[in-house]
């Protein structure tokens, strides 16, 4: 199991719990935007 | 009657799909994963379509209008989660099953841990996921009553006998086909429901600026979303690809290894664009209660039913039907894998008989749980995934540890399984931990420290 990248993932689905504070769309939009990161990163570079 | 019609045409396109899916069928292989021979495009249908349930449109889309984004992280936490964990064991489990011609869960798990663990998992998925099922049906149901004028009685029939016909005439390939043609239902609706809405609520007025009226709902944690709860909700979701028996089981079901890749990655797209749509809706009608345009609801889950209400009766029909739908889709995939369960790893059967002969009892034991509705069940079905993580040693053990036996696997189970039941009965969260951690903390714990024990003890 590739434990770096687990951690890395779930660092940077927290990171709206620590650092996003704006009465805005920018927390929807960051975890919409580390998803997409991420299952591009397994469609692209994983197989 | 216009969704009486609706809905009539849904159950033959349904049932022709089924009937046709059944051809070919000889062996259990064929019955419960599809002879090995699906594509990787549907595969990824039906596992999206499994997992969605009609938690999506009437659970998710409440849950945002009442806690806002924090209900779109949790979600997506399941998501990566899934992708994380699919695209690491999804290749792996699709070539053990296929090098050692399994067909259940329990079958991967007998090999390594003997034949009496599988019984034990066969118990316990089904004590975790009737008291679920009932729950889709109740939730349907209710929907269907305030909708269209059938009482809930018959909407709990209706949906009882569609999970049990295109399950029993067509096993996995009846299951998997029709779950794709209502997977893209479900979807196309979504984005119809999404855009009606921003027609509707906010014509000459724009979303992203009037969004910051919802305040702290658009940031974590907040008054709802407290790191704790958090947690002890994505902890039992993280790992649900794995402990979850209706879509390990579909691991199996590929063509080839390239289908799995296939399913793997068209599943994420699936999963990121329902949830994007489904928690953008329940936002969206929060703001419109904002704005004075949608009523301020206070029971979350009547937030879809309301909105059904409100929309033209053509869409609002074909909503709904897309809602039962994905509680369809749900419910004969978990009614077919514990059939298979139930049938092979418990009473050792080989015939595909007495897997149909259990999806018609399991159904109607789902039907009976339905129409009692006792208040328990809520809680149970709620209790289902926390439940099911006494099997993630298990399976992980497969791949990883040498250690444990079937004394360890016997022991993980009921002591994660117990654990999980005492905390929900005591309703307590010891030293401030969510049961969910519990369940996993102690199923971990058993299982190291009897597997050591076991192994010192094999060896002497």
């Amino acid at each position: 199991m590739k434990l770096l990248e687990g951690l890395v993932v779930i660092l940077a689905m927290i990171v709206p719990f620590v650092l996003i504070k704006s009465h805005d769309m920018l927390t929807y939009v960051y975890w919409c935007c580390v998803a997409s990161i991420y299952l591009i990163y397994i469609a692209l570079s994983r197989w | 009657m216009l969704y009486i019609l609706a809905f009539i045409v849904y159950a033959i396109i349904g049932t022709a799909i089924a009937i046709y899916a059944r051809k070919g069928i000889r062996t259990q292989e064929d019955y419960y994963i599809g002879g090995r021979r699906v594509s990787g495009a549907i595969s990824a249908l039906t596992y999206a379509a499994t997992t969605y349930s009609a938690f999506m449109m009437v659970g998710l889309v409440g849950l945002s209008y009442a806690s806002g984004v924090g209900a779109f992280g949790f979600e997506l936490f399941y998501l990566v989660g899934t992708l994380l964990l699919l695209s690491y064991y999804a290749p792996r489990i699709w070539k053990l099953g296929k090098d050692g011609g399994y067909i259940t869960p329990g079958d991967m798990i007998s090999e390594r841990y003997g034949a009496m663990v599988p019984k034990i998992m066969a118990i316990i998925v089904s004590i975790a996921l009737i008291p679920y099922i009932s729950v889709q049906l109740i939730g349907v149901a209710l929907i269907i009553e305030k909708n269209s004028g059938i009482s809930f009685m018959n909407g709990i029939f209706l949906a009882a006998i569609l999970i049990a016909f295109w399950a029993f005439l067509g096993g996995l390939r009846g299951v998997a086909w029709t779950d794709a043609v209502q997977g893209i239902f479900m979807l196309v609706l979504a984005v119809s429901a999404v855009i009606w809405v921003n027609t509707f609520g906010f014509s000459g007025i724009s979303f992203t600026q009037e969004v910051p009226k919802l305040g702290e709902l658009l940031t974590v944690p907040n008054r709802i979303w407290t790191p704790l709860r958090f947690i002890s909700l994505t902890v039992p979701w993280f790992f649900f690809a794995l402990t979850n028996p209706q879509v390990f089981q579909r691991l199996y079901i590929p063509e080839s290894e390239h289908a799995v890749k296939r399913m793997v990655i068209l599943f994420g797209t699936f999963g990121l664009i329902y949830t994007i749509l489904v928690t953008f809706l329940g936002l969206e009608l929060r703001v419109m209660t904002e704005l004075g345009s949608f009523p301020l609801i206070k029971d979350r889950d009547a937030v879809t039913p309301t909105l059904l209400g409100m929309m033209p009766p053509s869409l609002g029909v074909l909503l709904s039907l897309s809602i039962f739908a994905a509680a369809i889709t749900t419910a004969n995939s978990i009614v077919l894998t514990l059939a298979s369960m139930i049938s092979r790893d418990l009473f050792g059967s080989e015939r595909i008989f007495t897997g149909k002969m259990l999806i018609v009892l399991l159904t109607i034991a789902i039907t009976i749980f339905a129409l009692q509705r006792p208040g328990y069940i809520v809680e149970l079905s709620v209790l289902s995934s926390t439940l099911l993580l006494c099997q993630l040693p298990l399976i992980l053990g497969v791949f990883h540890w040498k250690v444990g036996g079937k004394i360890t696997a016997s022991l993980t189970l009921i002591s994660g399984f117990s654990t999980a039941l005492a905390l929900f009965y005591m309703k307590s969260n010891p030293l401030g931990i969510p049961a969910s951690v519990w369940v996993f903390a102690v199923s971990f714990f058993v299982f190291f420290i009897v597997g050591y024990s076991e192994k010192r003890y094999v060896r002497s």
